[in-house]
């Protein structure tokens, strides 16, 4: 059977710590690949740091030695910096009549590049997300439409401005009235990956006839929706809408491992070519170390690109307020010392937990420098953004958007360089990576006026 | 795992759990709640001669005339709708706005006198009496994780912990509402991982449970007539009401599926089960009668009374009584009602209370997984944490269950300890043990949620204290008052001279930033209250001395002229401010039973609340009761439906 294929091989799972084999992939190819072997997908990956950075400590001196001595933030990058992308002059979602909500504008704006609904704050009402837009547009092509990761729960109290909570702990959303909860256990985002369905490592019986029984229960539920008011509608909608996409992965995922079973009895199918990677190791961390912890989550989202299981991916590194970082030697809050009044203790321990957030998206960049895929690496395929929603947490200013775009985008994106003197908005970055990805957009994304054309390759 | 909490400056006030729906009575309002026409006239009319000049004279410049909105706030559109319950966020701030003296800006031309504010903000006050009589939405939502877990073990015995791996739910209105894909998934792999625990293997002999669900094996012929049995009663506990004959015909389609694919009986009764498991019906809940096309108010069916209830207090489903009283169509008498309400107190399960709603209000729920600086307190391990959280709870159960007045939150004199916690209080040699146990207390700093070492930490940074953090949840959690947030762009703090800023006590240096006009206006008010706590460090211990070695000044004043120079009298303050004690755990009890936040005509119903309320010492059983005996928490407003 098909999903025994898929549950049989995945054999190492048990005990934390242990290492995680996963030989599956060498059939598996990218689901829209023609007759021919097809070019490379590109993907987009986001990963979040809250409340900015030490200005002088992350921006290269001049395009000039942006490569050659880059600043002190950017010392993990170096072996992948001609592979980086920096611009300086991308201003943020001006918060104003939020002022007094800077931590839960800075998240909720960054994908979204637009401000809360200011009559309804207390309800979560923004616009769709630049990653659910790419999701919308190639989402269909995988087994997941895309990935949400957080790096803690996403259930921090705070209630600013009268907006609603949701805003400090979500960046990407797949409506504008709904926020998309975020995966924090590595070991259930491999499990969602791969099909795995229960948390025990006893494969669960993946029941070949889920996929219409949800269809029965899908006809019930309509009837359902008949017999409701208008409210109640909308919510059960929600509801629909949800079960139908779970209706295609299963789909997406039977198709899968149909071709799987086909390669095994020797069909050619549109595979990855011989010369890509074998699939990264995955090893879950046994400690509560954040560096462990951060780095398992940019393996999977590693390898759910490479596998080809999702191409779009929100990872929050670390959501606004609250978070604290003693593996660095000291136990306040990042926010506390993001207010330093510019004094050099607390500041070098915002520069330190900076350096220690662009090492965990180094070492996935540099992940995916060395998985060959198709005539180069996965990297070359990939647009990978690390960034945060200020500039500097002490002012709360945003004028100039601390971001490292790493990656070629298939060919799209020119890297290796530092652009300076470049006037655009969060809108105007998103729309352009959009664009890189080859996703048209029929409207303009929050507040952009255009693409940033300087980024591109012509 | 990191489970960082996170607090800040103001937490969040309301907690609006998940919930759903309202149930039945009687379509008026009750004595208490009812507002005559007249009062409404007279309101309308100071409204226009008072409320209105005020505006246009000191405040639409910004807010309303040419398309301004500064601060998003429009009173061109406000003066219309005045009681319309999407402006009373704004109404709010803008009466703490007047009164803080924040607004108008200080270079505005022109100044409103002090008895100009005053009445401001009186009228505004004021302008609940506008709201027409509504119960509010009663929107269907889904369980939340606690509560699925919950309900998962009433029907099938499995451990809630099944489903931990659900992402946890975000409180707020509209949210947890929301069902992604995510979500969906998990489901079905919950569902799968619940009947994989409870049904025996494919081939094997049948469980126990599996006897009691399914029962006999029909012979070969009745099988569809026996699935629909199950199927009949199987939804009807799982969905908390009788199945309607379509709802019993779609379960049956699954179980034909499973047939037609050559399954053995009982392997098609589970995939029907799973169907259940992964259904609207379940994972909602739901009305069980389709309402009258043209009726925007309608009492809660029974059914739903039952599960509003049930979630409200033991964050479950209903049990059998409770479900045999909603077939009866009894649960609504109001006798009936009480009853249960007593019971259902009474019972273990109404832990959730406090899980649910105690532990968010007090702001507990974070300390699980609340930083500490490791070095300072070494003590602070997980029992420690543990024994913090189960004080508060014991605490708070105590008082539900004597029925005590609501004040004993702040002044009692007994708390609940053990070994670990001891020590916090220097009891150490009186209390040891794992267990916890109730302990009368000498010392009058004590006893009570504002000398609570759970409550004191979860209100500090990991590494000190932080009297602004204190100072803002005892106004806003404990008093219930509406702190407007920092102003844009606040200067920086701190600029002094290190060497100078060194010796100076926590106190002595957030006073300093209190020399600047900008933050004076709110922290003359936050922080005294917070420094009137500064005897309890990061973790809730006696000190006398603070970090720097300085000597703690306790000292300080209440909005209002009260002052106090130690822990002790500012709790006697607090406690004295009965009311205000009373109506912010009202609003804030009634906003998580009925799931959203308060609304215009809601608070007529607090009104009405607090006078019975008053009558009867604050009792917090009695508060309870009058939450499930009220309007809201008994009808439901719909949108008018557009399909029959």
């Amino acid at each position: 059977m098909p999903s025994k294929f898929l549950l049989n091989r995945r054999t190492c799972l048990r005990g934390l710590g242990a290492s995680l084999a996963l030989p599956l992939f060498d059939c598996m190819g990218w689901a829209d690949a023609g007759p021919k072997p097809a070019k490379p997908p590109v993907r987009l990956g986001f990963m979040y740091m809250p409340h900015g950075v030490v200005m002088d400590q992350f921006w290269p001196k001049s395009p000039e030695t942006f490569l050659t001595a880059p600043p002190p933030a950017l010392e993990p990058l170096k072996p992948v910096l001609n592979r980086c992308l920096m611009v300086k002059g991308i201003s943020g979602v001006p918060i104003a009549p939020f002022n007094g909500a800077p931590h839960a504008l800075e998240l909720s704006t960054w994908l979204t590049a637009k401000l809360p609904n200011v009559t309804h704050r207390n309800k979560i009402d923004i616009g769709i997300s630049a990653d659910q837009i790419a999701a919308n547009y190639v989402g269909h092509l995988t087994a997941l439409p895309s990935l949400e990761l957080a790096t803690m729960p996403q259930t921090h109290k705070e209630n600013q401005e009268g907006l609603n909570e949701g805003y400090y702990t979500h960046c990407s959303f797949s409506s504008p009235k709904q926020a998309l909860p975020a995966e924090i256990n590595p070991r259930a985002v491999l499990n969602r990956l791969f099909g795995k369905t229960s948390k025990s490592d006893q494969p669960t019986h993946a029941d070949p006839l889920d996929g219409k029984m949800l269809d029965l229960v899908l006809d019930g539920a309509r009837d359902l929706r008949r017999r409701l008011p208008k409210g109640d509608q909308e919510k059960l909608d929600e509801y629909l809408d949800s079960v139908r996409s779970v209706e295609r992965r299963i789909a997406a995922i039977e198709h899968r491992q149909k071709e799987a079973a086909q390669a095994k009895s020797g069909v050619p199918a549109s595979k990855n070519k011989s010369s890509d990677s074998p699939p990264i190791e995955i090893k879950i961390p046994e400690g509560d170390k954040r560096s462990e912890y951060m780095d398992v989550m940019c393996d999977l989202n590693v390898l759910a690109f490479q596998a080809d299981v999702t191409r779009v991916s929100s990872y929050i590194g670390s959501t606004p307020n609250g978070v604290s970082y003693p593996e660095l030697g000291f136990s306040g809050e990042h926010h506390s010392y993001t207010h330093h009044g510019n004094k050099e203790e607390p500041k070098g321990r915002v520069a330190a937990i900076t350096a220690f957030n662009v090492a965990r998206f180094a070492n996935m960049v540099k992940k995916m420098a060395a998985l060959r895929e198709g005539d180069g690496t996965l990297l070359d395929n990939c647009i990978m953004m690390w960034g945060s929603g200020l500039e500097d947490g002490d002012k709360h200013s945003r004028e100039n958007l601390p971001f490292i775009v790493a990656g070629g985008g298939g060919g799209s994106l020119r890297t290796g360089r530092f652009l300076t003197g470049i006037k655009g908005n969060q809108g105007d970055l998103l729309t352009t990576l959009l664009g890189c990805m080859g996703v048209p957009l029929d409207r303009p994304l929050g507040i952009a006026s255009g693409r940033i054309k300087e980024m591109m390759n012509a | 795992m990191f489970l960082t909490p996170n607090f800040r400056l103001v937490v969040s006030a309301i907690i609006v759990p998940i919930a759903s729906f309202v149930p039945l009575l009687s379509l008026t309002a009750s004595a208490g709640e009812a507002q005559p026409d007249v009062r409404r006239t007279e309101v309308n009319e100071t409204f226009r001669k008072k409320v209105v000049p005020f505006l246009k004279t000191y405040c639409m410049d910004c807010h309303g005339n040419n398309n301004k909105r500064k601060g998003g706030i429009d009173f061109a559109k406000m003066v219309q709708r005045p009681a319309d319950g999407r402006f009373r966020s704004a109404w709010q701030v803008s009466l703490a706005q007047v009164r803080e003296r924040s607004m108008p800006p200080e270079d505005a031309g022109k100044q409103p006198t002090d008895a100009e504010r005053r009445e401001f903000v009186e009228w505004v006050g004021m302008i609940k009496y506008l709201s027409p009589v509504d119960p509010g939405p009663f929107v269907i939502r889904r369980l939340t994780k606690v509560e699925f877990g919950n309900t998962l073990n009433d029907l099938f015995g499995v451990d809630p912990a099944i489903v931990a791996e659900l992402p946890d739910d975000v409180p707020g209105e509209g949210y947890l509402n929301t069902f992604s894909p995510l979500q969906t998934e998990q489901y079905l792999a919950i569902a799968n991982a619940v009947l994989d625990r409870v049904l025996g293997p494919k081939d094997g002999p049948p469980t126990e449970i599996q006897k009691k669900l399914f029962g006999e094996t029909p012979q070969d012929g009745k099988a569809r007539d026996a699935a629909k049995t199950v199927a009949r009663t199987q939804a009807r506990r799982a969905f908390r009401r009788p199945a309607t004959d379509e709802e019993v015909e779609t379960l049956l389609r699954v179980f034909d599926l499973a047939q037609a694919n050559k399954l053995t009986y009982p392997a098609s009764l589970r995939l029907m089960l799973k169907a259940i498991l992964v259904s609207p019906q379940f994972l909602f809940i739901t009305p069980a009668k389709v309402v009258e096309a043209d009726k925007s108010i309608v009492p809660l069916d029974d059914y739903q009374l039952a599960s509003r209830l049930s979630y409200f207090l033991w964050a479950t489903m209903p049990d059998t009584e409770l479900a045999d009283l909603a077939d009866k169509g009894k649960l609504h008498e109001p006798e009936v009602l009480r009853g249960q309400v007593k019971r259902l107190l009474a019972d273990r399960r109404s832990r959730a209370l406090f899980d649910g709603f105690g532990s968010q209000w007090l702001g507990v729920g974070t300390l699980k997984a609340k930083p500490f600086d490791a070095k300072k307190f070494p003590q602070v391990t997980p029992a420690m944490r543990t024994a913090m959280y189960d004080e508060v709870r014991l605490f708070f159960d105590s008082i539900v269950q004597e029925n005590r007045s609501v004040v004993s939150f702040v002044d009692s004199d007994y708390t609940f300890l053990n070994g670990t916690l001891a020590p916090l209080y220097g009891l150490e040699k009186t209390v040891t043990g794992p267990e916890m146990r109730r302990v009368k207390l000498a010392d009058a700093n004590r006893g009570g949620i504002l000398g609570m070492p759970g409550v004191l930490a979860v209100t500090s940074f990991p590494e000190r204290t932080s009297p602004v953090k204190r100072g803002v949840w005892v106004l806003e959690q404990v008093l219930g008052q509406h702190i407007p947030p920092a102003p844009a762009n606040v200067p920086t703090l701190e600029k002094q001279n290190q060497k100078q800023v060194a010796n100076l006590t926590l106190r002595q240096r957030t006073e300093l930033h209190r020399k600047n006009p900008t933050c004076a206006n709110c922290h003359k008010v936050l922080d005294p209250i917070g420094f009137g706590l500064e005897n309890f460090d990061a973790i809730g211990r006696w000190r006398d001395k603070d970090d720097s070695g300085g000597p703690i000044d306790a000292a300080g004043e209440l909005p209002g002229g009260k002052q106090f120079s130690s822990p002790k009298e500012l709790k006697g303050i607090v406690a004295g401010r009965k009311e205000e004690l009373a109506r912010n755990l009202t609003e804030k009890l009634l906003a998580y039973a009925l799931c959203r936040q308060l609304e215009g005509y809601d608070e007529i119903v607090v009104d009405g609340l607090m006078e019975r309320l008053a009558r009867d010492k604050y009792g917090m059983q009695t508060l309870v009761m009058e939450i499930v005996t009220s309007y809201p928490f008994l009808n439901r407003q719909v949108a008018i439906t557009n399909a029959k």
